[in-house]
Parts: structure tokens; sequence; C-alpha cells
């Protein structure tokens, strides 16, 4: 590598994906600066993932409370001091994003304070100074993305990043503009703090992406807790009055209109790839017509030394893609033998009970043409999920019919993010649902419930009738 | 068609490594897995 620039590689935005890149290259021995407009830690730390876990965390507890009352546990005179509550929660996005500064000093990586613009293809403007480097990540991230006639204020009409911020009261009656990811964890923490929520989704089903079977689990739990859900139902606009904001909701399939009062409006119609400032085009850099900077499976965007990584190379917009991401460009850059080449992304609602999954939906499976079973277990059948009170949902399996070849997990319940990991590796690893089946799990877990599906699979589980 | 290749990542790394469509090689393995010999067999061209 010519030393004739400032750094072996400069990476342009220090969220989840840009972090990893940079410290990753840094670790193999390049020299590395990050620029970062905003805040280190990006979207997931500042303004989504984290924030997020934190509401949603104190949420349960509230409801938790409520349920305790099952096993003799009764309290009186509580409060929940919303300021304190923001509060706690911002104290983790500061502890957090501290924790990457610190990274970034320990790795000698160079935080550059500002908005990175390209002046050429080897140089970058940040502030008033401009750097040089034989390579560039570009790692700019996405924002929410805006809904005609209803215009976001941060106050009664939010996107996630309002959301975040609980008011104090709590608003009693809620809208939530999207049913999808972000959608159903809002709806999920305002629910549990005490807001009468509706949801509703333009498409006819709700998380797109999930499982089917899953999805239909987690909707009727989602219900049950109080959540009003309307699919094929759009927001055409919103207007500010005193007693609430007034929403014209529309039935895509009939046409008819109806005004619903709400006193907070979630906007959450999904993100959309943030390049503004960028300058890619002073880069040779393409960006499609809907802003994303396509890259290849070594991250190479159509500029050989320039990387595109996470929210802004390619959907989906999600943390730990954007990670492994910033991984793969850092060590092709090194030139180690990198590429992006997951078999399955995991995702997660957050929500309890939680939805999440990993590889082919059993449509996606024979939408490519694979002949597949299915093993399901219920967590009412699980002693851990009662213990916990918590016996909503199940965990479906999916599987190559002559193989036994592993395919996708689908979970709805307690913990389903963290048993994720198991059906992940087993993916990765190419199990079959008899390796998992021989796979010893401790008891009582919620785990196990994967070793019960696979079992499922062959119609040998223990704990529920095989059919 | 089937789109998962039944490698693991490290066997996946390796065949990057020694340069080999992983796509290309023959698993010998339990459900077709390809196993770090099986990418070694293709390089010799066995």
């Amino acid at each position: 590598m010519t030393k004739s620039y400032d750094f072996d590689v400069l990476v342009i935005g220090a969220g989840p994906g840009g972090y990893h890149a940079a410290i990753r290259a840094a670790q193999l021995g390049l020299k590395v600066a990050c620029a970062e407009r905003e805040s280190v830690g990006g979207v997931c730390l500042n303004v989504g993932c984290i924030p997020t876990k934190a509401l949603l965390h104190a949420g349960e507890q509230v409801a938790a409370a409520r349920h305790a009352a099952d096993f003799g546990l009764t309290f009186s005179g509580q409060t929940l001091d919303i300021a304190k509550l923001n509060g706690w929660k911002d104290g983790i996005v500061k502890k957090l994003t501290g924790g990457v500064g610190a990274l970034f000093k320990a790795n000698k990586v160079t935080h550059l304070q500002g908005q990175a613009s390209f002046v050429d293809d080897h140089t970058v403007q940040v502030g008033d100074k401009t750097y040089t480097a034989a390579n560039f990540i570009i790692a700019t991230g996405s924002e929410p993305a805006k809904l005609p006639g209803l215009d976001v204020d941060q106050q009664v009409i939010v996107d996630s990043t309002g959301a975040l911020v609980m008011p104090d009261p709590v608003p009693a009656r809620m809208l939530c503009v999207g049913g999808g990811v972000i959608g159903f964890e809002f709806a999920h923490v305002y629910t549990n703090m005490g807001a009468q929520v509706k949801v509703i989704e333009f498409l006819p089903t709700i998380i797109p992406g999930a499982d089917a079977d899953a999805v239909k689990a987690f909707q009727k739990s989602m219900e049950k807790q109080g959540i009003k859900i309307a699919t094929q139902t759009k927001a055409n606009r919103a207007e500010k009055k005193a007693d609430g904001v007034h929403v014209e909701l529309e039935d895509v399939k009939t046409g008819a209109k109806t005004t619903e009062v709400f006193d907070r409006v979630l906007v959450a119609v999904g993100r959309r790839p943030r390049t503004d400032g960028l300058n890619a085009q002073a880069a040779g850099v393409t960006v499609t017509d809907r802003g994303f900077i396509p890259a290849d499976k070594k991250q190479r965007t159509n500029v050989s030394h320039i990387y595109s990584i996470g929210d802004v190379a390619s959907n989906p917009m999600l943390a730990h893609k954007a990670m492994k991401e910033g991984l793969v460009a850092a060590e092709v850059i090194a030139g180690k033998p990198a590429e992006q080449d997951a078999v399955a992304i995991p995702g997660v609602v957050y929500t309890s009970p939680e939805l999440a999954w990993v590889g082919l939906t059993e449509q996606e499976a024979r939408d490519k043409g694979y002949e597949v079973k299915t093993g399901n277990f219920p967590f009412s059948a699980s002693g851990r999920a009662m213990t916990l009170q918590q016996t909503d949902g199940f965990v479906k399996m999916v599987v190559e019919k002559d193989t036994d070849l592993l395919l996708g997990v689908h979970i709805v319940g307690p913990h389903a993010s963290d048993m994720l990991g198991e059906a992940g590796l087993a993916l990765e690893m190419a199990a079959t649902a008899t390796d998992i089946a021989l796979t010893i799990h401790a008891h009582p877990t919620l785990g196990e419930s994967v070793l019960e599906a696979a079992e499922a699979v062959h119609k040998q589980a223990i704990h529920i009738m095989n059919r | 068609g089937r789109t998962i290749i039944p490698a693991a990542p490290s066997v996946r790394r390796l065949a990057r490594e020694l340069h080999v469509d992983i796509q290309t090689v023959h698993g010998t393995g339990i459900a077709g897995r390809i196993s770090e010999e099986d990418v070694r067999r293709t390089l010799a061209g066995a």
C-alpha cells in the first residue's frame, strides 16, 4: 500500500458498521481514521437498538409487576418517574457511545468530527480540512422514511427518534403508522406504559419477511395484550387540534375513510439510505435512485478502493449485518479472503414475546424449490416458560425433507432473540435437525424448545403429541 | 433451486483462500456437507 496517503483507510460514519470496520482495520495493522458528523455509535447506539431495548425492558418490568399478582406479589403506591426513566435510558446510551470512543483510542483510530464529503476518489473534506486515503469505507447509514400528510414535529407526531423520549404523562391514545419491527416495538413499549395503542399497516400482513405462522402467533399475542392492529390500512393526513391529532385513516381495500383522534402518532414506515453531504459523485461512486450505494460480496462499490457497508449498502437494515459487512470490508482491504457469505441474517422484534427468525421461512424455502418438512414446539408445553409466566408462542423449524438439512428457525416466545444464536450457528455449520435433536440442551431452559422442535420434525418430540 | 451451501464458515473461507469456487465442490458429508478435505480435493483436481 502506498505511503503517500494520510490514511490507509478512512471510514465515513461511526455507526455499528463504521466502528467495526475501523477497529478491525486497525487490528490488522492499518492506519485508520473514522469520520462522524453526529455522535459516535450511530443510529443503533444513539437513537436505535439500544435506547429502544432500554424502554422495552422498562415496559416489561411494568407489565411484570402486574403479572406478579399471579404468584401473590402485589404492590401499592408504585409510581413510574418518567424523567428518571428517560435519564436512565440516556445514561446507557452515553456509557456505550463513550465505550466506542475509548475503543477508538485504544486501537489508535483517528476520530474526525464532522461531515465527510468527497473531493475526489482519494480525498475527503471534513470540516475545513482535507484528508487523503488509499481506501474509503462508506458507512453513512439510514434515516426514517417520511410519509406525506404526516409532518414529524418530534412532539406529537414523531419518528423513531422522537418516540424514544417518553412524554409525561404517557399518552393515552397512540397510533403507530407501520406494522414493521419498529412500529411494534414502540407499540409494545407504550402499551406497557399504559397507552391504548393502535398499529396500522398498509400491507395485508405485519412484520414483512417473517414466517406466516410465526406472524400469526405474534399478532395473536400482541392483540391479547391490548394492541389494536389494522392491516391494509393507511394514514392519509394528520391535523393537530386542541383535543389531539386527528388522523384520517383509509381502508385500502374498500376506500372507506374514518378519522380517529390520538395523543401521539409514530411514523415508522421504513428507513431510507442516507448519502446527503457525501458528494459521492466526486469520487465516481454509483448511488441508485433509491439512495443506496450498492456493493459486491467483498463490499466494494463500482470504485474498487471505495467500499460500502450497512444500511447505505443494502437491505435488510440491521446492526449485526452492518457489523459483519464492516469486518468484511476491513479484512478485504487488509488482503484477507473475507466475503459477506452469511447463510442467514437473523431478524428480531424485541417485544414480549419476541419474534425472532433466522434462515428461510417455510414459504421462501418452497419458493426456492426445496421440499420441506417442519416441526413445531409450543412454549405452552415448556416447563421453563411456565415458570417465567410466558407461554405464548412456539419454535418452528423448517428442514429440507430428504437431507434433514436445517433451512430456517422461527421463534415466537420469551428470549427468542437469545435462542437464535444456536439456530444461526446450526445454519452456518450446515446442521441437520438430527444434529440439533442429538445435542443435549440443559433442562429446564427455553432453549430446549429448539431441541424439541427438531424432534417434532421427526415426529418424536417428548413433551407434546406428535401429529 | 437450493441456495444454501452446506459448508461451515471456516471451510468457506478456506475455499476463498485457495481460490476454489465453493459452488463447484462436491460435498461428501451428510446432507452433502463440504469438508476442508473436499475443498482440498477439488483444488488438487481429484
